[in-house]
């Protein structure tokens, strides 16, 4: 075992720096500068130039990335070139809304889909299974924009019961930002969920057609007892794969609906940033995202290691 | 997300389904619940990032800071009238090479005192700033001095019009030495706001100036919410949520038409914040190519399809309907109007169709991402090997504002009306566009040096005339700002230090 975990933790921390390489030369990749972003289109060379030393931006590659990564290994995330505001505090603020976000609409999606999903699985035979397994193919089908931008119709613009968009801080008034974050979490819930659904049916649908569950249903349960009494486990391991990968998806991927929602969440604090070349503020921010992710993975695996010997005999 | 065809086929017709239902509902429009509160939202479609005026000249900026809470020297008023800003009088000597403020007894809108050291300090800041509007207005300034305690006095090597205008626009911006390190997240000035927080993608928040010098606003609280897609603002606008969308582009208008909010709120067109939109033709390419491809740019169709509606009108020069030198497109002023068989004719003669050409579009603001789809067919069809390149705004800054050479052969531009801009002595000092001429550059500074307005008006269209003739710099339309606003809030007034919008006017 302690050789399988270092070999792990090898793996991570080689992975993290290839990260971290990939990283520092795609935003860099992408051509343009902060500089030549903030001063605009009338600018003289030397001016850019001027404002691109001050921001360090002429040092070699080499010794940017060094200085970077080295204040990185010290938890000093950088500071925005633009506003010398701290990254670690624009992190912190942007989390504070995709958080929530995130857990919430996964939360709505599991809810929606894994009853749904079930269902259409167990009976899907019937017209209303049948009638499951149609409305999550739609699901699927609806951009996540366009869902939104209906959602943000209905219930802000035609009945003015949530707000189109907008978002009110947790310290101003906690109820306001709960309304903030409604239709967005519904947004995401409901496109989650349709696409979870279709995972949920398959994964039930596999162990329902399995040897064990054929054997219980032998014994005189009901497709329903089978399921939960000896299908639940095995139908849950694929599912909480996928739902592991969304989590990952989630923490940077809303921005769309972000953007649907005007809601300043991190996806849109990199996207802004990646836009005005706020190298630093990109590289910190979705270096962290790369480290949470990787971590989770770890965990993972020293965990499939734990509970399951031949994984770690097998490496 | 997409599994397959017909589910896609499905969604989509459940989609429009709903759509049109919703379509049909009424809306939830009602008076503005802040008019009561003395509050007021409005709508920003674009996010400044920094709100340091001193290093960034982003339209996005501009339009909330200055006249807010940063004031200049003086105003420059539509009536042509100029009035008291930070300074609260002012002496021009009859040689125009003095000017003499005086400074008002006023306080920032943090508490301190505007002293003639703040003045000096902001002066020359903007004399040193990179933003080439900015320091331009200071090119013919020799000295800036303290006279007494409230009093500065400027001293110019040569009379010039820019640095007078200057001071009523960004150039002339007061600011309290003292803040300078926060002005990126907190700039202090007189204005009757201060800013009370900005969250960047999020809002800007203002209330009213306590220290402000001048009568206290109608409207105490100002929440510029940040929305960049353009639906969602038009949502909130029609939910109530905000009170106006003062700057729309075009990307709006069909859905603002097809919802009727034209005729639900009030619809203000405003030439001030308009902008040209320009072709810019490589100058290093050949004269007669040039003035082909300046053929090939149908002002009429660019009009129909992305201006009419906002009033913008075709013209071949170089400035805004309010500017006094401006033009509409006429025989006289189009010395390469829209003609395709001619076009097509110089392309067979010379042989240009061997030359490839680029098109760089900007693709991520619709203005000037849309026209290259009108643009390029055109060009193609006359002749031209021309391919479209379409780049994000941190690439083209580097390939053609900064690229030197710039990489691009045609592009299609708007912003600033400022025909200074173009104006370069200096081969080696060539801006962006690649445009240097020595004879425009002479005319603009003969301009610069008029003593009167008349004689300022004729040679501004004397550069005018330099500019239209080389098909460098090739203008197609003039566009109109064009906001929207909730029909109980009134007083706007065009902007007076550039873009700015001013709270101060609104009142419910």
């Amino acid at each position: 075992m302690p050789i399988y975990i270092a070999r792990k933790l090898a793996f991570f921390i080689l992975a993290v720096i290839a990260a971290s390489i990939a990283i520092f030369l795609l935003i860099r990749g992408a051509g343009g500068n902060v500089a030549a972003v903030v001063l605009g289109k009338d600018a003289t060379a030397e001016a850019i130039n001027a404002l691109a030393q001050q921001y360090g931006l002429d040092r070699p590659m080499v010794v940017q990335y060094f200085d970077w990564i080295g204040k990185l290994l010290q938890g000093d995330l950088g500071r925005s070139f633009r506003t010398n505001e701290s990254v670690a505090d624009l992190v912190v603020s942007r989390l504070s809304i995709s958080i929530p976000l995130c857990v919430s609409g996964l939360v709505l999606g599991l809810l929606i889909a894994i009853p749904a999903g079930t269902y259409s699985a167990l009976y899907s035979d019937r017209p209303l299974g049948a009638l499951v397994a149609l409305l999550s193919q739609v699901g699927i089908a609806v951009p996540v924009f366009w869902a939104g931008i209906l959602l943000s119709l209905l219930f802000g613009v035609r009945l003015g019961w949530l707000p189109t968009g907008g978002w009110t801080n947790w310290d101003a008034n906690f109820w306001g930002a709960v309304r903030s974050l409604v239709l967005p979490v519904i947004s995401l819930g409901l496109i989650l969920g349709a696409s979870l659904t279709r995972y949920v049916r398959s994964a039930v649908l596999d162990v329902m057609n399995q040897d064990y569950v054929r054997t219980a249903r032998a014994t005189g349960m009901t497709q329903m007892q089978a399921l939960l009494q000896v299908g639940l486990r095995n139908a849950a391991l694929p599912i909480a794969t996928v739902v592991g990968l969304q989590i990952a998806e989630l923490i940077g991927g809303t921005v769309i609906i972000e953007t649907v929602f005007s809601l300043p969440g991190l996806s849109r604090m990199i996207l802004a940033n990646v836009a005005a070349r706020e190298v630093i503020v990109v590289q910190s921010t979705v270096m962290l995202i790369i480290i949470f992710v990787m971590l989770i993975n770890l965990i993972v695996d020293l965990l499939y290691g734990v509970l399951d010997p031949r994984v770690r005999l097998a490496r | 997300m997409l599994t397959n065809s017909k589910s896609f086929r499905l969604g989509l017709a459940t989609l429009t389904a709903a759509a049109a239902i919703l379509a049909a509902m009424p809306g939830a429009m009602a008076a503005s619940p802040r008019a009561e509160e003395g509050k007021m939202i409005l709508v920003a479609r674009q996010d400044p990032g920094t709100l340091d005026y001193t290093k960034s000249n982003l339209t996005a900026l501009r339009l909330w800071i200055p006249a807010n809470v940063v004031e200049p020297l003086v105003y420059f008023n539509q009536d042509g009238s100029v009035s008291p800003g930070v300074a609260e009088s002012w002496t021009i000597s009859d040689d125009r090479l003095t000017y003499t403020f005086v400074i008002r007894e006023a306080k920032f809108s943090n508490g301190e005192p505007v002293t003639v050291e703040d003045v000096i300090y902001s002066l020359n800041t903007m004399k040193e700033s990179p933003v080439s509007q900015n320091s331009s207005a200071y090119q013919a300034v020799s000295s800036i001095e303290k006279v007494d305690d409230r009093t500065v006095r400027i001293t110019l090597s040569r009379p010039s019009q820019n640095f007078w205008r200057g001071m009523g626009s960004t150039a002339g911006l007061i600011q309290p030495e003292a803040a300078a390190g926060t002005i990126a997240t907190n700039p202090i000035g007189t204005g009757p706001y201060k800013l009370v927080s900005y969250t960047s993608n999020s809002a800007l928040e203002f209330t009213v100036n306590e220290n402000y010098w001048g009568e206290a606003p109608a409207i105490k609280d100002v929440t510029v919410r940040i929305i960049t897609d353009g639906t969602a603002g038009l949502n909130a606008l029609e939910a109530g949520e905000v009170d106006t969308i003062p700057v729309i582009t075009i990307d709006l208008w069909e859905q603002l038409m097809a919802r009727g909010l034209d005729k639900s709120f009030t619809m203000v067109t405003y030439p001030q914040i308009g902008e040209p939109t320009y072709a810019v033709i490589n100058q290093k390419l050949d004269p007669e190519l040039r003035q082909a491809l300046a053929m090939t740019l149908d002002r009429q169709a660019y009009n129909d399809a992305f201006g009419a509606s906002w009033g913008a009108e075709n013209t071949c020069t170089f400035a805004l309907p309010n500017q006094p030198w401006y033009e509409p497109a006429s025989a006289e002023s189009c010395p390469y109007p829209y003609d395709i068989e001619k076009a097509m004719a110089l392309v067979a003669e010379k042989g240009y169709a061997s030359t490839p050409l680029e098109y760089a579009s900007l693709s991520d603001v619709p203005d000037l991402s849309l026209p290259a789809d009108i643009m390029v067919p055109t060009m193609q069809a006359a002749g031209f090997n021309m391919t479209r390149n379409a780049i994000d705004l941190a690439r083209y800054s580097q390939l053609i504002f900064q690229g030197r050479p710039p990489q691009f052969d045609v592009t299609v531009m708007s912003g600033d009306a400022d025909p200074a801009q173009w104006a370069c002595s200096d081969e080696s000092q060539a801006s962006w566009s690649t445009y240097c001429s020595v004879d425009y550059t002479q005319a603009l500074a003969d301009a610069d040096e008029a003593l009167t307005d008349e004689e300022y008006l004729a040679l501004m269209k004397q550069a005018a005339d330099i500019l239209r003739k080389d098909a460098v710099i090739v203008p197609i339309i003039a566009k109109k700002g064009v906001g929207l606003f909730e029909p109980d809030l009134k007083g706007f007034l065009e902007p007076r230090v550039a873009v700015a919008i001013e709270f101060a006017p609104l009142h419910w």
